[in-house]
């Protein structure tokens, strides 16, 4: 074998955020003509991993080479300096403007020149874009691809491409990888960040598998197949290590009516979703970050429409209602982003707690009956407080989700939508939510649970439906829910899913 | 490739359609109107309006606002005003006004860029400040008698022309090729269309943005110093009001109220059409309490059907993108092989 120049060496960078170690000493380089696959699961810290690549984070610790030459004071102009580019899975182009104006601003060069490289490197990769039309009027591969361009005008030697194929169709994630093919045997190494494990066969030299921060696995792709990448992904020992338990029973409901049965519905980030939810349990919807769970549970609510399909509650038909009837009908939502949605955040607890139940009484506000509420709940949540008219923000995150929680109660509902119902609370905290799920649904709430955190779905689900680029592909009963088997509903590889291939 | 070229100068070109089909209907029912006098009379009554326009495309593009500007037209209009009174020499009296222009525009920019104070707000302050500033520095009194022959500079002739109509039309051209030909000048579109991409180009933002107000208050002291050529008097309440004619005439001209879109032809021209109406209303025999009313609908008609165009466009895009998420027939077959 010939020798390859090596283009980046990273050596063991640390990083973390306030208390939270996002990167734990990863090490990692990539030569000449090499296509790296970069693989993990929500949270592994991909991005933080190649934001310090890019210069945008400065690591804690660790040594950055590039061309073996040690790298000090490093910042994202020395990075396209050294020829080292991101290419963003949301392009960051100016709308407004041309192509061509996308392509020259921010150069230090002759415009002229700019322009006749572009064309001839467009020509060179077969792409069909006019250099006057306005970024705007773009489709989301064309915008990649001109991100690509921008990368290559600035002679990269190094490309990270972040899940370039999420926004993709298939013919246009084929001629991406034509595109890859070209650009590796013109010796530029090659970071692809993905989720899809057929792609990394498709087209990489290496993988590399990130998780918790760590490097769990890596190598040439020739030494892996599929189940050893899955393998990879999940945590070590992976059965039996929590302390606490949530109780599962397994239930015969032959003759049982669902209280939530969705009907093959298709809108906008999902097709032909099939689920039904029954009285007291809890029903996992697997899967990803931009999956498509969170555009199903909209549409269930009712904030989006349905294309097709049908949505019953307790065998009502609830598909095309507003928000505030399918409130009233026994459904609730508590949303994914809860300062966005979740919460109103200068509002007092109480407020909080009793904002959704005040319609339901007269015209004007009684005092009594709110403290009456809210200690109720406070109690039967146990929710930490000082005192009731506080600002909500003021609470912990645990603390604020479980008043939302209260909020949601308080209506009275049958079944409870909870999307990342833990999202950026800590893990006592997270506990705590956990048992109160498991309440509910003793007292025969249903509750309809989207999350990515593995774990979690896997902890406190009694089954779970696995959601994979918006098709529902897997179907997990009680006894098959394990880390394994969830981690490869959420990859798309679980046996029985339409997409799983032999390798 | 002519087609979208054409597309690019859309906003413009509506604009100045609008314009002729303004003076075609006026000069149907008044042929007066259409008169060369009356033409160039609207020319250079608007000259003013377009000075402070093109500044206030500046700070538009980069996605702010500045209201100051009638504040900032006023206290340097009635400072140079005294000099000149005074018998102070025509150079003294113009450097001290673009001085002033640019020390408040550095303190808008600064406050927006440092302080991080939204810009309504910070150039609304301003608005006050620099009002009850010139009231104080001029006693409550109308700065008057000022020197005939810098009154007779906004009748200067050559060849025919205004002298003042020209330099400010041929400035127009000459900033509008700056901002849309030079490296630098793109930048302040750069900046309102997306500022985190901007950042990440290696733009400086802050110092573009800073510049902005610096730009647009001096636009407004030199727009100071045609109002006291053209008129010969500063009364206290000089420029009073004229920020939202400024503004809406940089909407009308095409210049986006979130940045990043217009240019100061259009927003120029955008001013004649604001000044005309004044005066077509005059011809048509129309009372002038309507002017207003009319302009104000004019701007509502133009920034509501703006936004329902830009709110569809991102309504598109975001269902685009997440259809293509979805796993397609296609790939599961190819797969499947």
């Amino acid at each position: 074998m010939v020798s390859v120049r090596n283009l980046v060496k990273l050596e063991n960078i640390q990083k973390s955020f306030n208390q939270n170690k996002v990167l734990k000493g990863v090490s990692l380089e990539i030569a000449e003509s090499e296509v790296i696959s970069i693989i993990g699961g929500n949270g592994a810290g991909k991005s933080t991993l190649m934001k310090i690549l890019t210069g945008v984070y400065k690591a804690d610790d660790g040594t950055i080479e590039i061309n073996s030459e040690k790298i000090h004071q490093y910042n994202p102009r020395l990075a396209h300096e050294k020829g080292i580019y991101l290419v963003p899975q949301e392009p960051l182009l100016f709308p407004n403007m041309t192509v061509e104006q996308n392509l020259t601003i921010g150069f230090n060069k002759d415009k002229s020149d700019v322009k006749e490289q572009s064309k001839n490197l467009i020509e060179e990769l077969g792409w069909d874009i006019d250099l006057n039309r306005l970024a705007n009027s773009l489709t989301i591969a064309e915008q990649q691809q001109l991100e690509i361009i921008k990368g290559l005008l600035r002679e990269a030697k190094v490309l990270i491409l972040d899940e370039p194929t999420s926004a993709l169709t298939f013919s246009e994630t084929k001629s991406l990888f034509t595109v890859i093919e070209k650009l590796k045997s013109s010796g530029v190494g090659i970071f692809y960040i993905t989720h899809r494990l057929d792609e990394v066969f498709q087209i990489s030299t290496h993988a590399v598998i990130l998780r918790d921060g760590k490097v769990t696995l890596k190598g040439k792709i020739e030494k892996f197949t599929k189940e050893m990448l899955i393998k990879g992904l999940l945590p070590e020992g992976n059965e039996n290590r929590y302390k606490d338990k949530f109780e599962k029973k397994l239930v015969n409901r032959e003759n049982e009516e669902p209280i939530l049965k969705v009907e093959n519905i298709s809108g906008d980030g999902f097709r032909n979703i099939s689920f039904d939810v029954f009285k007291g349990e809890v029903v996992g919807l697997g899967g990803l970050v931009g999956a498509g769970r969170t555009e199903i549970a909209e549409a269930i609510y009712g904030i989006n429409q349905v294309s097709s399909g049908k949505v019953y509650l307790n065998g009502d038909d609830i598909t095309k209602l507003g928000i505030n009837e399918t409130i009233e009908s026994g459904l609730s939502y508590i949303p994914e982003d809860r300062f966005l949605h979740g919460i109103f955040s200068i509002s007092s607890i109480r407020n909080n707690i009793t904002a959704q139940i005040i319609k339901r009484q007269g015209f004007f506000l009684k005092k009594k009956f709110e403290k009456k509420v809210t200690n109720e709940y406070v109690e039967r949540l146990s929710i930490l407080l000082s005192n009731q008219e506080d600002e909500i923000k003021s609470l912990s995150g645990g603390n604020q989700q479980k008043a939302v929680i209260a909020r949601i109660l308080s209506t009275n509902p049958q079944l409870i939508i909870m999307d990342e119902p833990t999202r950026g609370i800590d893990a006592a905290a997270r506990s705590d939510i956990y048992s109160i799920i498991t309440e509910l649904k003793e007292q025969g709430y249903s509750i309809l649970l989207i999350s990515s955190d593995l774990e979690e779905i896997e902890r406190i689900s009694d089954r779970i439906f696995g959601i994979y680029r918006g098709v529902c592909n897997a179907f997990l009963g009680l006894n098959e829910i394990n880390a394994t088997n969830v981690m490869k509903v959420a990859f798309g590889t679980y046996e029985g899913s339409e997409t799983y291939v032999e390798n | 490739m002519s087609k979208i070229k054409s597309i690019t100068a859309k906003r413009e070109f509506r604009t100045f359609l609008f314009l002729i089909v303004l003076f075609v209907v006026v000069g149907i029912v008044n042929t007066d109107f259409l008169s060369i006098n009356n033409i160039a009379n609207s020319l250079k009554s608007s000259l003013l309006y377009i000075v402070l326009a093109v500044g206030m495309t500046f700070v538009l593009l980069t996605g702010n606002i500045d209201i100051s500007v009638g504040g900032v037209l006023g206290l340097s209009a009635a400072v140079s005003g005294m000099i000149l009174r005074d018998g102070g020499s025509f150079l003294v009296a113009i450097a001290v006004a673009i001085l002033i222009g640019a020390v408040i525009g550095l303190i808008n920019g600064l406050g927006v860029t440092k302080l991080k104070i939204s810009s309504f707000i910070m150039t609304l302050g301003m608005l006050e400040i620099t009002r009850v500033v010139q009231v104080i520095y001029t006693d409550g009194q109308w700065v008057e008698n000022l020197p005939i022959e810098f009154k007779q500079l906004s009748q200067l002739s050559f060849m025919g022309m205004n002298v003042l109509s020209i330099i400010v039309v041929v400035s127009v051209i000459l900033v509008h090729l700056y901002l849309s030909r030079s490296r630098r000048g793109r930048y302040f579109a750069a900046i309102g269309d997306n500022e985190d991409g901007a950042v990440l180009l290696g733009i400086p933002v802050e110092r573009y943005k800073t510049l902005s107000f610096v730009i647009s208050s001096v636009c407004a002291s030199l727009a100071g110093l045609i109002f006291a050529t053209q008129i010969g008097f500063i009364s206290t309440t000089a420029g009073v009001g004229i920020e939202m004619t400024v503004i809406a005439a940089a909407v009308l001209g095409g210049v986006s109220l979130s940045g990043g879109v217009g240019s100061v032809i259009g927003a120029g021209i955008g001013a004649i059409i604001m000044i005309s109406i004044n005066s077509a209303l005059v011809y048509m025999k129309v009372p002038a309490y309507w002017n207003d009313a009319i302009s104000g609908s004019l701007l509502i008609i133009i920034v509501v059907s703006d936004a329902l165009i830009a709110r569809n466009a991102s309504k598109q895009a975001k269902k685009e993108r997440l259809n293509t998420r979805v796993l397609q027939e296609e790939v599961r077959e190819s797969y499947a092989k």
